[in-house]
């Protein structure tokens, strides 16, 4: 069975509603899911604001411009990423070849530097940009990393269970997320730690149709451990752009393409 | 008033008993309200600067106080990078992850910490360094060799000499380290093998300190009570006669513990003594009246005469003997520090209790003994007489020998005072919690094991500050090379093991950045590379490690020091070295720095305590000695008293400063003992030797009797006091050890001090103890000016306590009070009623 995480990504499928979802098996209902968080549209184009918060109140700020084009519906995708606030990180981009089956690639360009690096990651749960979203929370989880269980369809979500195949591999044991009915998007996500403890938890906290998609417009992740959270503003959200995959390049990493990020 | 008293105890024995009863009960009611507080930060109060500080610059940098527990394997050539010992340290981790109170989170541990490294051409790795148990010993090698590549896990997790790893546990609180330390070797004992595992850590061995100390007081206290009896049997044989003192004794304790603790102060590493110091001063009278009771009883054959009789005889040297002990514990009360404060003040109660008992308790517990049982008294004494030979003989000795070479004695006594006043110059200023354990203890040995294996396991915080006008100084790379200097300065110095900051991350990850080339090891040129490298590190799992050293908004650094001795002295070096450093070394930046950390909180409380020590023991010597100049209507009599005590004191403190014990907390606070026992004696001796004298007026016979029964009843004391004390020196805890190592030679140089020098100096200057007194003091001009410069000294001393002057100002109007007091003397000494007076005498 499958997983996908909740999401940041602001880019979605158009969904279908003649579906009568009581009579979905769970493999569909994910699977909806995550084309609805991370597949809406063939691609297309936001600006992101994170608000990073600590325990202590500290905010931090996190600007950027991310571009996304399928390649397969639920499959291959290209992410290109490009910052421009805090002042002195402007002009860093970062590009990702999302796979299924394997691992993803990742480049980094750090402009002061003039260097540009693959990144390499043993799993997708590690930060992104020192944020409390991780990369998976931003280019969603593999279906087939999580076995999936319906545990309820009550009301106006379906709630799922998804527990690791590789236990080692994470740092949770499982976490649920409830999706919603009408629009397929995950609405909320709680991660359970090694110890049984509800540890994180992500959720959308404005959605709303953008170009007849449904769009997740903000979201918050939550660590419940270290006391901090990050919420993410989605503006500028456009679908459908028709973006030339030469672009999501590494040579496209020193030079932003400005036609797409004004 | 207090006659009074003595004879209604002696009518109404049963009136006296009923109330011991329900006050004994009363207090005995208030324990099971007992707070226990053994957390020696403690020692300053809540919101003192340097605590407060800790505390915010913990919260600040996510800090916490923990648990080293490190892993050692002596018999592999790879130590403990095997695959078998490093799997059941990952079992281990995780089990640690269960104990309630550990921040899970922060556990620094190889499979709780992220790796930045070479994944190939181009490629930088971010991953877990040790994300679940490995298979081969190819991957225990590459593990070690990695964790030895990153500096942040170089000499703090893994040992220099890549053969040892150390995980550092952090804790919510302090005072559950000895739990949760048990806690980690019950999971070391289940899973460990092959490896030897070592707990140590300055929260631990506070927390255990804590812990064994009240083991300790359950077993110290008792068995001095129980060596102090057997000794008093051995010297009256009289059961009957040496259970009031016992009991006296046992009241004494439980009621003023009873206060203590009904007045809501936490028992804490110091009150847990109280017991400990009120078992001697408590029988100390109780045993100068049986003593006296015990030689006078044949003579009288009436128990309550004979009561009676010593009591009064007594009175006064016992009043005055209690209140000095107790102004010497008093003055603790002004010192800086809250547990010393309440232990001084109770301290003192204690012994004022025990006095109140001893004028009725003891009379009545008298009155009510059948006549009959002291038949055997006087048989008793005849035996004894032939039985105490030794001590009759002794004394004998000491007579003849003190009227003889008295000059020899003052001589001698005169270089013991410039040999010890060297000795004292030697004294070393020093404290370590870890050192109040034995050498074989399991924390010391630990503590020893560790810090030779890793760069220190005492932790010391230095915090830098922004008070410039530039916002995020400490992404400059100006200011990072600063920091850079300042850690190379400091390990080139030795006494730091190794120093962690934001410069070696920066550094970390620029190399790694471009392809694990060392060359690059260097801060980048601009901020915005600086800023680049670490957003880069952001992009771990663990983003949050860098706000340990720095704020988000980049205004404060936290510099993480290593420290492998927890010597405050060598704590103190480091805090000079960072000061030197500043000052030679102008930052780029305005900046401020200050320290956090339990290492520099243990310098400030040690600072504080020697010096409040120091001056609250100069205080309450001149008021000891404000006091024998009253008791014995002279200040010449009065200084004459204190010498012997002087000597004792010098002579101890030049004992410490040869032998190399480090002047420490227990040292510190034994002092105020060392003076409230001391003067004891004196006052015994001058006061009966004046009585003697009185009825016949000849030194050589008054020293003979001097020789009998005061004496006698000075050498039993010591003698008991000083043997109850020395099982304390088994003891496992030092503090203990250091106890029972004044008492002994607080009695024993004391006695000795008081038997040789007091009538060797009155053999010298008769006229000086046994002068004809005035009438007034003040009619003599030079009694009257020392008694104004005493006074004065006294209220110097006192203000100081209570204000916030330092000795400036008030030591200027001290000068003043006795400049126009010794006018007023001389005017006095003029006047008409003096004159009147001298005529009389």
């Amino acid at each position: 069975m499958k997983r996908f995480s909740i999401v940041l990504a602001g880019f979605f499928l158009l969904i279908s509603f003649e579906f009568a979802y009581s009579e979905e098996s769970v493999e569909q209902i994910v699977d909806k899911a995550n084309k609805a968080a991370y597949y809406q549209g063939t691609g297309g184009k936001a600006k992101v604001e994170m608000t990073i918060t600590d325990s202590q109140g500290r905010i931090r700020k996190r600007v950027f411009k991310i571009l996304r084009l399928d390649l397969a519906d639920g499959g291959q995708q290209k992410f290109y990423v490009y910052f421009s606030e805090p002042a002195d990180v402007e002009d860093m981009t970062y590009l990702v070849w999302k796979h299924l089956g394997r691992d993803d690639d990742r480049w980094l360009y750090l402009p002061a530097l003039d260097l540009l690096r693959r990144i390499a990651a043993s799993d997708n749960r590690s930060s992104f940009v020192g944020s409390t979203f991780v990369y998976e929370d931003i280019s969603g989880r593999a279906l087939d990393q999580d076995e999936h269980q319906l545990i309820s369809s009550e009301g106006e979500t379906y709630l799922v269970k998804n527990t690791p195949i590789s236990k080692d591999s994470v740092e949770f044991s499982y976490y649920n997320v409830y999706i919603d009915k009408n629009s397929y998007l995950p609405i909320r996500a709680e991660y359970f730690n090694k110890q049984g403890k509800l540890s994180r938890i992500v959720e959308a906290l404005e959605t709303g149709d953008v170009q007849g998609y449904p769009t997740v417009k903000k979201s918050k992740a939550s660590d419940l451990e270290n006391g901090s959270n990050t919420v993410t503003e989605f503006s500028e959200i456009q679908y459908d752009l028709g973006l030339d995959e030469s672009i999501f390049t590494e040579r496209y990493l020193k030079r932003p393409p400005r036609k797409w990020l004004d | 008033m207090f006659r009074k008293i003595i004879h209604l105890s002696i009518k109404k024995p049963k009136t006296v008993f009923a109330i011991c009863f329900i006050v004994v009960v009363l207090a005995a009611f208030q324990f099971p309200r007992i707070k226990v507080d053994t957390d020696p930060e403690n020692m300053l109060s809540k919101d003192e600067f340097v605590r407060v500080f800790d505390h915010d610059v913990k919260k600040e940098f996510a800090l916490y106080d923990f648990i080293v527990l490190g892993i050692v394997n002596n018999e592999t050539e790879r130590g403990v990078f095997t695959k078998d010992s490093l799997n059941r340290i990952f079992a281990i981790t995780e089990k640690i992850k269960d104990i309630e109170g550990v921040i899970t989170r922060e556990i620094i541990a190889p499979s709780t910490k992220d790796n930045i490294r070479q994944g190939g051409l181009g490629v930088v790795v971010f991953e877990w360094l040790m994300k679940s148990p490995i298979e081969t010993e190819a991957e225990a090698v590459f593990l070690r060799d990695e964790a030895m590549d990153n500096p942040m896990f170089k000499g703090s997790m893994v040992s220099d000499s890549g053969k040892a790893l150390c995980l550092y546990i952090p804790i919510e609180k302090k005072n559950i380290s000895y739990r949760v330390a048990t806690q980690i070797r019950k999971i070391v004992s289940d899973l460990g093998s092959g490896e030897k595992y070592y707990i140590t850590g300055l929260p631990v061995a506070e927390d255990t300190f804590g812990f064994e100390m009240f083991k300790q007081m359950a077993i110290s206290a008792p068995l001095a009570g129980l060596i102090i009896f057997l000794l008093m049997f051995f010297f009256f044989r009289n059961i009957r006669m040496i259970i009031p003192p016992m009991i006296l004794a046992v009241i004494t304790i439980i009621v003023t513990m009873g206060l203590l603790i009904g007045f809501g102060f936490p028992v804490h590493i110091m009150s847990s003594m109280i017991p400990i110091f009120l078992m001697p001063i408590a029988v100390l009278d109780s045993v100068h009246i049986l003593s006296e009771f015990f030689d006078k009883y044949p003579r009288y054959k009436d128990k309550k005469k004979t009561i009676t009789h010593v009591i009064e005889e007594l009175f006064t040297p016992m009043l005055f003997t209690s209140l000095t002990s107790a102004v010497g514990f008093f003055s603790l009360s002004f010192s800086p520090i809250p547990p010393v404060q309440a232990f001084g003040v109770f301290v003192a109660l204690g012994i004022m209790v025990a006095w109140l008992l001893t004028i009725t308790f003891i009379p009545a517990y008298v009155s009510v003994i059948k006549e009959d049982s002291l038949k055997d008294f006087g048989h008793i004494l005849s035996e004894e007489a032939a039985h105490s030979g030794l001590l009759d003989k002794s004394l004998r000795l000491i007579h003849r020998f003190t009227l003889k070479h008295f000059k020899a004695i003052i001589g001698f006594s005169g270089l013991l005072i410039v040999i010890s006043i060297y000795g004292i110059s030697h004294i070393q200023v020093n404290d370590n919690p870890v050192k109040w354990f034995n050498k074989n203890h399991e924390i010391r040995i630990a503590d020893k094991i560790l810090n030779e294996h890793f760069a220190g396991t005492y932790t010391a915080y230095l915090v830098i500050k922004n008070q410039s006008k530039t916002e995020e100084i400490f992404k400059e790379p100006k200011m990072l090379a600063f920091i850079e200097g300042l850690e190379n300065y400091l390990i080139e110095k030795g006494n730091v093991g190794k120093i962690t900051s934001l410069a070696d991350v920066v550094k970390k990850v620029h190399y790694e950045l471009f392809d694990g080339d060392k060359t690059y090891n260097i801060i980048p040129e601009t901020k915005k590379a600086v800023s680049q490298c670490l957003i880069s590190y952001e992009n771990s799992h663990k983003p949050d490690d860098l706000w340990h050293m720095v704020t988000p908004d980049y205004s404060k650094l936290n510099v993480w020091l290593q420290l492998k001795s927890g010597d405050n002295k060598d704590t103190d070096k480091v805090l000079r070295q960072v000061d030197a450093y500043f000052s030679a070394n102008p930052p780029p930046y305005k900046v401020d720095y200050n320290w956090a950390g339990l290492t520099y909180i243990n310098v400030v409380w040690q600072n504080k305590m020697v010096k409040g020590m120091l001056v609250n023991f100069l205080g309450s010597f001149f008021i000891v000695f404000f006091m024998m100049t009253f008791l014995f209507r002279s200040p010449l009599r009065g200084l004459i008293s204190m010498v012997p005590l002087t000597l004792t004191i010098l002579f101890i403190y030049g004992l410490l400063g040869f032998i190399g014990k480090d002047y420490d907390m227990p040292v510190a606070v034994l002092s105020a003992l060392t003076l409230g026992l001391s003067i004891d004696f004196a006052i015994h001796f001058i006061q009966r030797a004046r009585e003697i004298y009185d009825t016949s007026p000849n030194w050589p016979k008054t020293s003979e009797e001097m020789f009998k029964g005061p004496a006698r009843a000075i050498t039993r004391n010591a003698f008991v006091v000083a043997i109850g004390f020395l099982p304390l020196l088994a003891a496992p805890l030092v503090p203990y050890r250091t106890v029972g190592f004044f008492m002994f030679t607080i009695m024993l140089v004391s006695s000795i001090a008081t038997l040789f020098i007091l009538p060797a100096l009155i053999t010298a200057f008769p006229q000086a103890i046994f002068g004809k007194e005035e009438k007034k003091m003040v009619c003599n001009c030079k009694y009257c000016v020392i008694i104004s410069f005493v006074v004065s000294l006294s209220i110097v001393y006192l203000s100081r306590s209570y204000t916030e002057y330092g000795l400036g100002i008030t030591s200027l109007v001290a000068v003043l009070v006795v400049t126009i007091a010794s006018g007023i003397c001389s005017k006095i000494a003029k006047h008409k009623f003096c004159l009147v007076e001298k005529k009389e005498t």
